[in-house]
Protein backbone atom coordinates (compact mmCIF):
# COMPACT_ATOMS: atom_id res chain seq x y z
CA UNK A 1 0.00 0.00 0.00
CA UNK A 2 1.18 3.64 -0.31
CA UNK A 3 0.39 7.17 0.55
CA UNK A 4 -2.84 7.18 -0.75
CA UNK A 5 -4.49 4.32 1.29
CA UNK A 6 -2.05 4.57 4.45
CA UNK A 7 -2.61 8.43 4.64
CA UNK A 8 -5.52 9.55 3.10
CA UNK A 9 -7.90 6.60 3.36
CA UNK A 10 -6.89 5.55 6.73
CA UNK A 11 -8.04 9.55 7.58
CA UNK A 12 -11.58 8.53 5.54
CA UNK A 13 -11.50 5.30 7.93
CA UNK A 14 -10.76 7.44 10.98
CA UNK A 15 -13.22 10.10 10.24
CA UNK A 16 -16.14 7.16 9.51
CA UNK A 17 -14.98 5.17 13.12
CA UNK A 18 -15.93 8.54 15.00
CA UNK A 19 -12.79 10.11 15.35
CA UNK A 20 -12.47 13.78 15.01
CA UNK A 21 -11.11 15.95 12.13
CA UNK A 22 -7.63 16.74 14.19
CA UNK A 23 -7.43 12.75 15.42
CA UNK A 24 -7.66 11.69 11.90
CA UNK A 25 -4.91 13.32 11.03
CA UNK A 26 -2.66 12.24 13.39
CA UNK A 27 -3.80 8.59 13.02
CA UNK A 28 -3.39 9.23 9.16
CA UNK A 29 -0.16 10.63 9.27
CA UNK A 30 1.01 8.13 11.85
CA UNK A 31 -0.03 5.46 9.58
CA UNK A 32 1.90 6.64 6.81
CA UNK A 33 5.24 7.65 9.22
CA UNK A 34 5.69 3.94 8.99
CA UNK A 35 6.54 4.19 5.63
CA UNK A 36 9.34 6.34 6.28
CA UNK A 37 10.46 6.13 9.93
CA UNK A 38 14.10 4.42 9.04
CA UNK A 39 17.20 4.00 10.51
CA UNK A 40 19.36 6.73 8.50
CA UNK A 41 15.86 9.31 10.18
CA UNK A 42 15.99 8.21 13.31
CA UNK A 43 19.94 9.26 13.42
CA UNK A 44 19.31 12.84 11.86
CA UNK A 45 16.50 12.97 15.10
CA UNK A 46 18.93 10.86 17.53
CA UNK A 47 16.31 9.25 18.04
CA UNK A 48 16.36 5.19 19.10
CA UNK A 49 17.16 3.20 16.16
CA UNK A 50 15.26 0.05 17.28
CA UNK A 51 12.17 2.51 16.73
CA UNK A 52 12.42 1.91 12.94
CA UNK A 53 9.69 0.19 10.93
CA UNK A 54 10.82 0.50 7.65
CA UNK A 55 14.24 0.66 5.60
CA UNK A 56 15.24 2.60 2.59
CA UNK A 57 16.35 1.38 -0.36
CA UNK A 58 19.96 1.54 0.29
CA UNK A 59 19.80 0.63 3.55
CA UNK A 60 18.48 -2.68 2.66
CA UNK A 61 21.37 -2.82 -0.16
CA UNK A 62 23.83 -2.65 2.48
CA UNK A 63 22.14 -4.64 5.21
CA UNK A 64 24.25 -7.78 6.45
CA UNK A 65 22.38 -11.12 6.09
CA UNK A 66 23.99 -13.09 8.91
CA UNK A 67 22.37 -13.96 11.54
CA UNK A 68 21.63 -10.33 13.72
CA UNK A 69 21.19 -8.51 10.07
CA UNK A 70 18.65 -10.98 9.36
CA UNK A 71 17.16 -10.32 12.76
CA UNK A 72 16.56 -6.85 12.38
CA UNK A 73 15.42 -7.03 8.81
CA UNK A 74 12.62 -10.08 10.00
CA UNK A 75 11.70 -7.88 13.51
CA UNK A 76 10.96 -4.73 10.80
CA UNK A 77 9.57 -6.52 8.31
CA UNK A 78 7.07 -8.78 10.20
CA UNK A 79 6.25 -6.57 12.58
CA UNK A 80 5.28 -3.46 10.40
CA UNK A 81 4.56 -4.87 7.01
CA UNK A 82 4.04 -8.01 6.63
CA UNK A 83 2.33 -9.65 9.99
CA UNK A 84 2.41 -13.30 10.07
CA UNK A 85 -1.06 -15.14 9.86
CA UNK A 86 -0.49 -18.15 11.87
CA UNK A 87 2.97 -18.86 13.61
CA UNK A 88 1.81 -22.69 14.84
CA UNK A 89 1.16 -23.66 10.88
CA UNK A 90 1.70 -26.84 9.69
CA UNK A 91 3.30 -28.12 6.43
CA UNK A 92 3.99 -31.97 5.72
CA UNK A 93 7.21 -32.94 4.32
CA UNK A 94 8.92 -29.98 5.15
CA UNK A 95 12.41 -29.27 7.43
CA UNK A 96 11.82 -27.32 10.45
CA UNK A 97 14.09 -24.78 8.34
CA UNK A 98 11.71 -24.57 5.95
CA UNK A 99 8.27 -24.42 8.36
CA UNK A 100 10.07 -21.77 10.61
CA UNK A 101 10.10 -19.35 7.77
CA UNK A 102 6.10 -20.77 6.02
CA UNK A 103 5.25 -19.78 9.26
CA UNK A 104 6.05 -16.06 8.88
CA UNK A 105 3.60 -15.83 5.80
CA UNK A 106 1.22 -12.39 6.19
CA UNK A 107 -2.67 -12.93 5.28
CA UNK A 108 -5.09 -11.07 7.02
CA UNK A 109 -7.28 -11.98 9.97
CA UNK A 110 -4.27 -13.96 11.86
CA UNK A 111 -4.36 -13.97 15.55
CA UNK A 112 -1.58 -10.98 15.52
CA UNK A 113 -4.06 -8.80 14.11
CA UNK A 114 -5.93 -9.14 16.81
CA UNK A 115 -2.85 -8.49 19.77
CA UNK A 116 -1.84 -6.08 17.25
CA UNK A 117 -5.22 -3.59 17.74
CA UNK A 118 -5.36 -4.62 21.33
CA UNK A 119 -1.69 -3.54 21.98
CA UNK A 120 -3.55 0.35 21.22
CA UNK A 121 -6.34 -0.06 23.14
CA UNK A 122 -5.99 2.59 25.43
CA UNK A 123 -2.81 4.08 24.26
CA UNK A 124 -1.79 7.05 21.94
CA UNK A 125 -3.38 7.93 18.53
CA UNK A 126 -0.25 7.60 17.16
CA UNK A 127 -0.21 3.77 18.46
CA UNK A 128 -4.05 3.89 16.67
CA UNK A 129 -1.95 4.89 13.36
CA UNK A 130 0.48 2.61 13.60
CA UNK A 131 -1.89 -0.47 13.99
CA UNK A 132 -4.01 0.34 11.13
CA UNK A 133 -1.06 0.77 8.73
CA UNK A 134 -0.27 -3.24 10.03
CA UNK A 135 -3.75 -4.11 9.29
CA UNK A 136 -3.75 -2.50 6.32
CA UNK A 137 -0.92 -4.22 5.08
CA UNK A 138 -1.80 -7.73 6.10
CA UNK A 139 -4.47 -7.23 3.08
CA UNK A 140 -2.14 -5.56 0.86
CA UNK A 141 1.03 -8.21 1.44
CA UNK A 142 -0.67 -11.12 1.41
CA UNK A 143 1.06 -14.71 0.76
CA UNK A 144 4.55 -13.15 1.40
CA UNK A 145 6.71 -13.03 4.26
CA UNK A 146 8.45 -10.38 6.12
CA UNK A 147 11.60 -12.13 5.87
CA UNK A 148 14.13 -12.75 3.09
CA UNK A 149 13.29 -15.94 1.90
CA UNK A 150 13.55 -17.13 -1.73
CA UNK A 151 11.46 -20.42 -0.93
CA UNK A 152 9.10 -18.20 0.15
CA UNK A 153 8.71 -15.35 -1.55
CA UNK A 154 10.10 -16.19 -5.32
CA UNK A 155 7.70 -15.67 -8.32
CA UNK A 156 8.33 -17.29 -11.72
CA UNK A 157 7.04 -15.50 -15.45
CA UNK A 158 3.81 -17.64 -14.44
CA UNK A 159 2.08 -13.85 -13.84
CA UNK A 160 -0.84 -12.80 -15.33
CA UNK A 161 -2.93 -9.45 -14.93
CA UNK A 162 -6.61 -10.30 -14.92
CA UNK A 163 -8.35 -6.89 -17.24
CA UNK A 164 -11.23 -5.10 -16.63
CA UNK A 165 -12.76 -6.65 -19.87
CA UNK A 166 -11.66 -10.27 -18.73
CA UNK A 167 -9.08 -11.20 -20.58
CA UNK A 168 -5.56 -11.66 -19.42
CA UNK A 169 -2.42 -9.86 -20.21
CA UNK A 170 1.61 -11.45 -19.04
CA UNK A 171 2.97 -8.90 -16.33
CA UNK A 172 6.37 -7.84 -17.82
CA UNK A 173 8.98 -7.17 -14.89
CA UNK A 174 12.04 -5.33 -14.83
CA UNK A 175 14.60 -4.33 -12.69
CA UNK A 176 15.01 -0.66 -13.21
CA UNK A 177 14.96 0.51 -9.48
CA UNK A 178 14.44 4.28 -10.82
CA UNK A 179 11.88 3.63 -13.64
CA UNK A 180 8.62 4.11 -12.77
CA UNK A 181 6.18 0.88 -13.66
CA UNK A 182 4.28 1.15 -16.92
CA UNK A 183 0.56 0.77 -16.05
CA UNK A 184 -0.22 1.00 -19.95
CA UNK A 185 1.96 -1.81 -21.30
CA UNK A 186 1.96 -3.67 -18.04
CA UNK A 187 5.82 -3.15 -17.42
CA UNK A 188 6.58 -3.36 -13.75
CA UNK A 189 9.68 -2.70 -11.85
CA UNK A 190 10.65 -6.24 -9.46
CA UNK A 191 14.00 -7.40 -7.37
CA UNK A 192 16.24 -9.68 -8.86
CA UNK A 193 16.25 -13.22 -9.15
CA UNK A 194 18.79 -14.19 -6.58
CA UNK A 195 19.47 -17.83 -5.33
CA UNK A 196 20.46 -17.24 -2.34
CA UNK A 197 17.73 -18.05 0.52
CA UNK A 198 18.62 -14.79 2.16
CA UNK A 199 19.23 -12.82 -0.03
CA UNK A 200 17.64 -8.69 0.24
CA UNK A 201 15.95 -9.48 -3.40
CA UNK A 202 13.36 -12.02 -1.49
CA UNK A 203 12.09 -9.82 0.62
CA UNK A 204 8.86 -9.24 1.27
CA UNK A 205 6.72 -9.01 -2.43
CA UNK A 206 9.95 -7.64 -4.17
CA UNK A 207 10.13 -10.24 -6.63
CA UNK A 208 6.16 -9.24 -7.32
CA UNK A 209 7.29 -5.54 -7.34
CA UNK A 210 4.51 -3.25 -6.26
CA UNK A 211 1.81 -5.01 -7.32
CA UNK A 212 0.30 -5.94 -4.26
CA UNK A 213 0.58 -1.82 -3.75
CA UNK A 214 -1.62 -0.91 -6.57
CA UNK A 215 -5.30 -1.06 -5.20
CA UNK A 216 -7.30 -1.05 -8.83
CA UNK A 217 -5.02 -4.56 -9.93
CA UNK A 218 -6.04 -8.40 -10.28
CA UNK A 219 -3.93 -11.15 -10.89
CA UNK A 220 -3.14 -14.40 -10.61
CA UNK A 221 0.66 -15.96 -9.91
CA UNK A 222 1.95 -18.84 -8.62
CA UNK A 223 3.81 -18.27 -5.02
CA UNK A 224 6.67 -20.21 -4.69
CA UNK A 225 5.17 -21.80 -1.21
CA UNK A 226 2.10 -23.18 -2.51
CA UNK A 227 3.26 -26.28 -4.12
CA UNK A 228 2.55 -24.77 -8.41
CA UNK A 229 -1.36 -23.67 -7.09
CA UNK A 230 -2.56 -20.82 -8.84
CA UNK A 231 -3.50 -17.68 -6.50
CA UNK A 232 -5.59 -14.93 -7.57
CA UNK A 233 -5.08 -11.72 -5.77
CA UNK A 234 -8.18 -9.30 -5.97
CA UNK A 235 -6.99 -5.89 -4.79
CA UNK A 236 -10.01 -3.83 -4.76
CA UNK A 237 -11.80 -6.26 -2.94
CA UNK A 238 -9.09 -6.91 -0.76
CA UNK A 239 -8.81 -3.26 -0.11
CA UNK A 240 -12.49 -2.67 0.70
CA UNK A 241 -12.14 -5.67 3.14
CA UNK A 242 -9.63 -3.46 4.86
CA UNK A 243 -11.26 -0.28 4.64
CA UNK A 244 -13.96 -1.83 6.38
CA UNK A 245 -12.25 -3.63 8.96
CA UNK A 246 -10.02 -0.41 9.70
CA UNK A 247 -13.22 1.48 10.60
CA UNK A 248 -14.25 -2.13 12.86
CA UNK A 249 -11.07 -1.88 14.64
CA UNK A 250 -11.10 1.81 15.18
CA UNK A 251 -14.41 2.14 16.61
CA UNK A 252 -13.06 -0.68 19.22
CA UNK A 253 -10.38 1.56 19.97
CA UNK A 254 -12.64 4.42 20.59
CA UNK A 255 -14.42 2.68 22.67
CA UNK A 256 -17.59 2.04 20.43
CA UNK A 257 -17.39 -1.70 20.09
CA UNK A 258 -16.80 -4.09 22.90
CA UNK A 259 -14.37 -6.23 21.46
CA UNK A 260 -12.11 -6.35 17.96
CA UNK A 261 -13.29 -9.66 16.39
CA UNK A 262 -11.63 -10.76 12.98
CA UNK A 263 -13.42 -10.70 10.58
CA UNK A 264 -16.05 -8.76 11.42
CA UNK A 265 -16.59 -5.69 8.89
CA UNK A 266 -18.24 -2.07 9.24
CA UNK A 267 -19.92 -2.37 5.87
CA UNK A 268 -21.99 -0.37 7.48
CA UNK A 269 -20.36 2.39 7.80
CA UNK A 270 -20.17 2.62 4.09
CA UNK A 271 -23.59 2.93 3.68
CA UNK A 272 -24.07 5.67 0.82
CA UNK A 273 -20.27 5.73 -0.56
CA UNK A 274 -19.60 2.35 -1.48
CA UNK A 275 -19.92 3.23 -5.33
CA UNK A 276 -17.55 5.98 -4.65
CA UNK A 277 -15.08 3.98 -2.89
CA UNK A 278 -15.16 1.23 -5.56
CA UNK A 279 -14.46 3.56 -8.06
CA UNK A 280 -11.87 4.91 -6.26
CA UNK A 281 -10.14 1.74 -5.78
CA UNK A 282 -10.66 0.51 -9.06
CA UNK A 283 -8.96 3.62 -11.08
CA UNK A 284 -5.97 2.59 -12.98
CA UNK A 285 -3.48 5.14 -11.53
CA UNK A 286 -0.47 5.21 -10.09
CA UNK A 287 -1.74 6.54 -6.67
CA UNK A 288 -5.04 7.52 -5.66
CA UNK A 289 -3.97 10.50 -3.54
CA UNK A 290 -6.21 13.17 -5.11
CA UNK A 291 -9.33 10.88 -4.70
CA UNK A 292 -9.26 9.64 -1.50
CA UNK A 293 -8.51 13.16 -0.03
CA UNK A 294 -11.46 14.62 -2.21
CA UNK A 295 -13.25 11.76 -0.66
CA UNK A 296 -12.29 12.80 2.56
CA UNK A 297 -12.74 16.23 2.56
CA UNK A 298 -16.13 16.08 1.55
CA UNK A 299 -16.50 13.54 4.65
CA UNK A 300 -14.97 15.79 7.36
CA UNK A 301 -15.62 19.36 5.51
CA UNK A 302 -12.04 20.13 6.44
CA UNK A 303 -8.54 20.70 4.71
CA UNK A 304 -6.53 17.69 4.91
CA UNK A 305 -3.42 18.99 4.79
CA UNK A 306 -0.59 16.83 2.31
CA UNK A 307 1.79 14.24 3.88
CA UNK A 308 5.10 16.04 5.24
CA UNK A 309 8.00 13.93 6.62
CA UNK A 310 8.86 17.11 7.97
CA UNK A 311 5.78 18.14 10.04
CA UNK A 312 7.02 16.81 13.42
CA UNK A 313 10.84 17.02 13.51
CA UNK A 314 11.23 20.46 14.63
CA UNK A 315 9.38 19.38 17.93
CA UNK A 316 11.09 16.38 18.88
CA UNK A 317 14.58 17.73 18.20
CA UNK A 318 13.83 20.67 20.68
CA UNK A 319 11.90 18.60 23.37
CA UNK A 320 14.51 17.38 26.19
CA UNK A 321 15.45 14.41 27.52
CA UNK A 322 12.07 13.06 28.73
CA UNK A 323 10.01 15.26 27.24
CA UNK A 324 11.06 13.86 23.80
CA UNK A 325 8.54 10.86 24.48
CA UNK A 326 5.61 13.23 25.03
CA UNK A 327 6.13 14.67 21.55
CA UNK A 328 3.91 13.70 18.62
CA UNK A 329 7.25 11.31 17.02
CA UNK A 330 8.18 10.31 20.94
CA UNK A 331 4.49 8.81 20.79
CA UNK A 332 4.76 7.28 17.72
CA UNK A 333 8.42 5.73 18.65
CA UNK A 334 7.41 4.31 22.00
CA UNK A 335 4.52 2.51 19.87
CA UNK A 336 6.53 1.37 17.44
CA UNK A 337 8.83 -0.18 19.58
CA UNK A 338 5.92 -2.21 21.76
CA UNK A 339 4.64 -3.56 18.68
CA UNK A 340 8.14 -5.00 17.55
CA UNK A 341 8.61 -5.97 21.06
CA UNK A 342 5.24 -7.94 20.89
CA UNK A 343 5.67 -9.71 17.49
CA UNK A 344 9.51 -10.56 18.20
CA UNK A 345 7.82 -12.40 21.62
CA UNK A 346 5.31 -14.21 19.87
CA UNK A 347 7.51 -15.41 17.27
CA UNK A 348 10.49 -16.52 19.39
CA UNK A 349 7.40 -18.30 21.11
CA UNK A 350 6.71 -20.23 18.49
CA UNK A 351 10.18 -21.73 18.69
CA UNK A 352 11.79 -19.42 15.89
CA UNK A 353 14.86 -17.33 16.23
CA UNK A 354 14.01 -15.71 12.59
CA UNK A 355 13.20 -12.03 14.50
CA UNK A 356 15.71 -12.49 17.85
CA UNK A 357 15.59 -13.26 21.03
CA UNK A 358 12.82 -12.29 23.39
CA UNK A 359 13.20 -11.61 26.97
CA UNK A 360 9.88 -11.77 29.60
CA UNK A 361 10.46 -8.69 31.51
CA UNK A 362 8.54 -9.97 34.50
CA UNK A 363 10.76 -13.09 34.22
CA UNK A 364 13.80 -11.95 34.03
CA UNK A 365 14.17 -8.05 34.13
CA UNK A 366 15.86 -6.02 31.91
CA UNK A 367 18.06 -7.13 29.01
CA UNK A 368 19.12 -6.67 25.81
CA UNK A 369 18.92 -3.88 23.50
CA UNK A 370 19.09 -0.45 25.32
CA UNK A 371 16.13 1.37 23.25
CA UNK A 372 13.54 -0.92 24.74
CA UNK A 373 14.33 0.32 28.06
CA UNK A 374 11.51 2.95 27.02
CA UNK A 375 8.96 0.12 26.94
CA UNK A 376 9.75 -0.33 31.20
CA UNK A 377 10.20 3.12 31.79
CA UNK A 378 6.81 3.68 30.41
CA UNK A 379 5.14 1.16 32.12
CA UNK A 380 6.85 2.87 35.55
CA UNK A 381 5.02 5.87 34.84
CA UNK A 382 1.77 4.63 33.89
CA UNK A 383 1.73 3.23 37.48
CA UNK A 384 2.70 6.28 39.09
CA UNK B 1 22.55 -15.05 19.30
CA UNK B 2 22.97 -17.83 21.58
CA UNK B 3 26.03 -18.94 23.40
CA UNK B 4 26.88 -21.70 20.36
CA UNK B 5 26.17 -18.85 17.65
CA UNK B 6 28.34 -16.66 19.31
CA UNK B 7 31.44 -19.07 20.15
CA UNK B 8 31.15 -20.03 16.25
CA UNK B 9 31.19 -15.89 15.76
CA UNK B 10 34.30 -15.68 17.37
CA UNK B 11 35.66 -19.39 16.20
CA UNK B 12 35.43 -17.74 12.77
CA UNK B 13 36.71 -14.53 13.61
CA UNK B 14 39.50 -15.70 15.00
CA UNK B 15 40.38 -18.12 12.20
CA UNK B 16 40.00 -15.22 9.97
CA UNK B 17 43.03 -13.43 11.69
CA UNK B 18 45.15 -16.11 11.64
CA UNK B 19 44.38 -16.95 7.85
CA UNK B 20 45.48 -13.61 6.86
CA UNK B 21 48.28 -13.28 9.65
CA UNK B 22 49.47 -15.99 7.67
CA UNK B 23 48.94 -14.85 4.27
CA UNK B 24 51.06 -11.77 5.80
CA UNK B 25 53.63 -13.98 6.34
CA UNK B 26 54.20 -14.99 2.66
CA UNK B 27 52.88 -12.33 0.92
CA UNK B 28 55.02 -13.63 -2.53
CA UNK B 29 53.07 -16.70 -2.35
CA UNK B 30 49.94 -16.07 -0.69
CA UNK B 31 47.37 -15.62 -4.21
CA UNK B 32 48.33 -19.31 -4.05
CA UNK B 33 46.59 -19.94 -1.04
CA UNK B 34 43.71 -17.25 -1.89
CA UNK B 35 43.35 -19.57 -5.00
CA UNK B 36 43.28 -22.80 -2.53
CA UNK B 37 41.06 -20.58 -0.12
CA UNK B 38 38.39 -19.51 -2.90
CA UNK B 39 38.22 -22.96 -4.83
CA UNK B 40 37.27 -24.51 -1.30
CA UNK B 41 34.46 -21.91 -1.31
CA UNK B 42 33.42 -22.82 -4.38
CA UNK B 43 33.03 -26.22 -3.44
CA UNK B 44 31.18 -25.74 -0.37
CA UNK B 45 29.11 -23.07 -1.67
CA UNK B 46 27.96 -26.40 -4.09
CA UNK B 47 27.36 -28.68 -1.42
CA UNK B 48 25.92 -26.03 0.36
CA UNK B 49 23.20 -25.41 -2.30
CA UNK B 50 22.62 -28.94 -3.07
CA UNK B 51 21.97 -29.06 0.93
CA UNK B 52 19.66 -26.32 0.85
CA UNK B 53 17.85 -27.85 -2.24
CA UNK B 54 17.06 -31.17 -0.46
CA UNK B 55 15.62 -29.09 3.09
CA UNK B 56 13.97 -26.26 1.58
CA UNK B 57 14.32 -25.48 -2.30
CA UNK B 58 12.72 -28.95 -3.41
CA UNK B 59 9.42 -27.38 -1.77
CA UNK B 60 9.24 -24.34 -4.18
CA UNK B 61 8.05 -23.88 -7.27
CA UNK B 62 10.93 -23.57 -9.50
CA UNK B 63 13.40 -25.33 -6.79
CA UNK B 64 14.83 -27.11 -9.16
CA UNK B 65 17.43 -24.69 -10.37
CA UNK B 66 18.76 -24.69 -6.82
CA UNK B 67 19.99 -28.17 -7.88
CA UNK B 68 21.51 -27.70 -10.89
CA UNK B 69 23.05 -24.74 -9.70
CA UNK B 70 24.82 -26.97 -6.72
CA UNK B 71 25.51 -29.72 -9.26
CA UNK B 72 27.35 -26.92 -11.66
CA UNK B 73 29.24 -24.84 -8.24
CA UNK B 74 30.47 -28.00 -6.90
CA UNK B 75 32.14 -29.29 -10.21
CA UNK B 76 33.39 -25.69 -10.87
CA UNK B 77 34.83 -25.83 -7.21
CA UNK B 78 36.63 -29.40 -7.81
CA UNK B 79 37.73 -28.01 -11.29
CA UNK B 80 39.53 -24.88 -9.43
CA UNK B 81 41.01 -27.48 -6.86
CA UNK B 82 42.62 -29.34 -9.16
CA UNK B 83 43.99 -26.89 -11.28
CA UNK B 84 47.91 -26.43 -10.14
CA UNK B 85 47.91 -22.50 -10.31
CA UNK B 86 44.67 -20.32 -10.46
CA UNK B 87 46.16 -16.99 -12.60
CA UNK B 88 46.36 -14.23 -10.33
CA UNK B 89 44.66 -11.68 -13.06
CA UNK B 90 41.60 -14.25 -11.97
CA UNK B 91 41.64 -13.74 -8.31
CA UNK B 92 42.01 -10.30 -8.64
CA UNK B 93 39.52 -10.17 -11.25
CA UNK B 94 37.14 -10.99 -8.23
CA UNK B 95 38.82 -8.91 -5.35
CA UNK B 96 38.44 -5.89 -7.66
CA UNK B 97 34.40 -6.29 -8.47
CA UNK B 98 33.84 -7.11 -4.71
CA UNK B 99 35.40 -4.12 -3.83
CA UNK B 100 34.16 -1.88 -6.27
CA UNK B 101 30.49 -3.23 -5.81
CA UNK B 102 30.89 -2.42 -1.70
CA UNK B 103 32.02 0.73 -2.90
CA UNK B 104 28.78 1.93 -4.92
CA UNK B 105 26.46 0.58 -2.41
CA UNK B 106 28.20 2.42 0.09
CA UNK B 107 28.46 5.78 -1.55
CA UNK B 108 25.12 5.45 -2.79
CA UNK B 109 23.77 5.05 0.72
CA UNK B 110 25.89 8.14 2.29
CA UNK B 111 23.64 9.57 -0.82
CA UNK B 112 20.40 8.38 0.56
CA UNK B 113 21.31 9.72 3.69
CA UNK B 114 22.47 13.10 2.92
CA UNK B 115 19.17 13.57 0.82
CA UNK B 116 17.38 13.03 4.23
CA UNK B 117 20.16 15.00 5.91
CA UNK B 118 20.85 12.21 8.16
CA UNK B 119 24.31 10.92 9.00
CA UNK B 120 26.57 10.18 5.78
CA UNK B 121 30.22 10.82 5.85
CA UNK B 122 31.14 7.01 7.47
CA UNK B 123 29.15 5.32 4.93
CA UNK B 124 30.50 7.96 2.02
CA UNK B 125 33.98 7.14 3.29
CA UNK B 126 33.77 3.23 3.33
CA UNK B 127 32.61 3.68 0.34
CA UNK B 128 35.06 5.70 -1.48
CA UNK B 129 38.00 3.35 0.35
CA UNK B 130 36.66 0.59 -1.12
CA UNK B 131 36.66 2.15 -4.56
CA UNK B 132 39.95 3.34 -4.33
CA UNK B 133 40.91 -0.13 -3.73
CA UNK B 134 39.48 -1.35 -6.64
CA UNK B 135 40.86 1.18 -8.69
CA UNK B 136 44.27 -0.06 -7.00
CA UNK B 137 44.01 -3.42 -7.77
CA UNK B 138 43.59 -2.49 -11.15
CA UNK B 139 46.45 -0.77 -11.68
CA UNK B 140 48.63 -3.59 -9.61
CA UNK B 141 46.86 -6.11 -12.32
CA UNK B 142 50.69 -8.19 -12.49
CA UNK B 143 51.72 -8.08 -8.87
CA UNK B 144 50.21 -11.22 -6.69
CA UNK B 145 52.00 -9.49 -3.84
CA UNK B 146 49.66 -6.66 -3.70
CA UNK B 147 46.69 -8.63 -4.15
CA UNK B 148 47.85 -10.89 -1.35
CA UNK B 149 48.03 -7.49 0.87
CA UNK B 150 44.42 -6.83 -0.21
CA UNK B 151 43.35 -9.73 0.77
CA UNK B 152 44.54 -10.36 3.70
CA UNK B 153 43.17 -6.61 4.80
CA UNK B 154 40.11 -7.99 3.77
CA UNK B 155 40.18 -10.84 6.18
CA UNK B 156 40.92 -8.84 8.73
CA UNK B 157 38.00 -6.24 8.50
CA UNK B 158 35.63 -9.27 8.27
CA UNK B 159 37.23 -11.29 11.17
CA UNK B 160 36.94 -7.43 13.58
CA UNK B 161 33.38 -6.99 12.53
CA UNK B 162 32.39 -10.79 13.18
CA UNK B 163 34.17 -10.79 16.69
CA UNK B 164 32.67 -7.32 17.58
CA UNK B 165 29.14 -8.63 16.51
CA UNK B 166 29.34 -11.22 19.21
CA UNK B 167 29.30 -8.23 21.88
CA UNK B 168 26.37 -6.95 20.56
CA UNK B 169 23.22 -7.00 22.78
CA UNK B 170 20.65 -8.46 20.36
CA UNK B 171 17.53 -9.54 23.06
CA UNK B 172 14.40 -7.16 22.88
CA UNK B 173 12.48 -7.41 26.44
CA UNK B 174 8.92 -7.63 26.13
CA UNK B 175 6.33 -6.72 28.67
CA UNK B 176 3.20 -8.64 28.33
Amino acid sequence: MQEDFHYYATYCAAFLAGYSHEESLCISYSAQFVDLCSASLLAKLRAPKSAATTQLSMEMADARTDLPGLQNITRIWASFHFLPYDLNAEKKGVSRRYRRKYRLICHPNGSLVEDTVRLAKGGSLQSVGLAMHVLADTWAHSNFAGTPSLVINNTDSHFYELMPDGTERAVRFRHNPIGPDDLENGIYTNSIYQMGENSIMNLGHGRAGHLPDYSFLRYKYLPAWDGYREIIKDNPSDYLHAFCQMIEAMKYLRGERDSFVRERYDWAAIQGLEDEIREILNRRQNNACADWKALGEKLSGQEIEDFSVETYQQEYLEAAGKDKDATFLGKFFLAALAQKSMVTNKIYKSGSLLAGYSVDFWEKGFRGIKDFRKLVDQVRDSRK
Amino acid sequence: MTSLQRIRKVLKGLLMLLGAAFLLLIPDKGYLIIGLILSVVLILDGIRSLWFYFTMARNMVGGKMILFRGIIGLDLGVFAYTLKEIPPVYILLYLLIANLFSGVVDVLRAMEAKRMESRWRLSFVTGAFNILLAVACGFCFRDPTVLTYVYAAGLITSAFLCIAQTFRKTAIVYIP
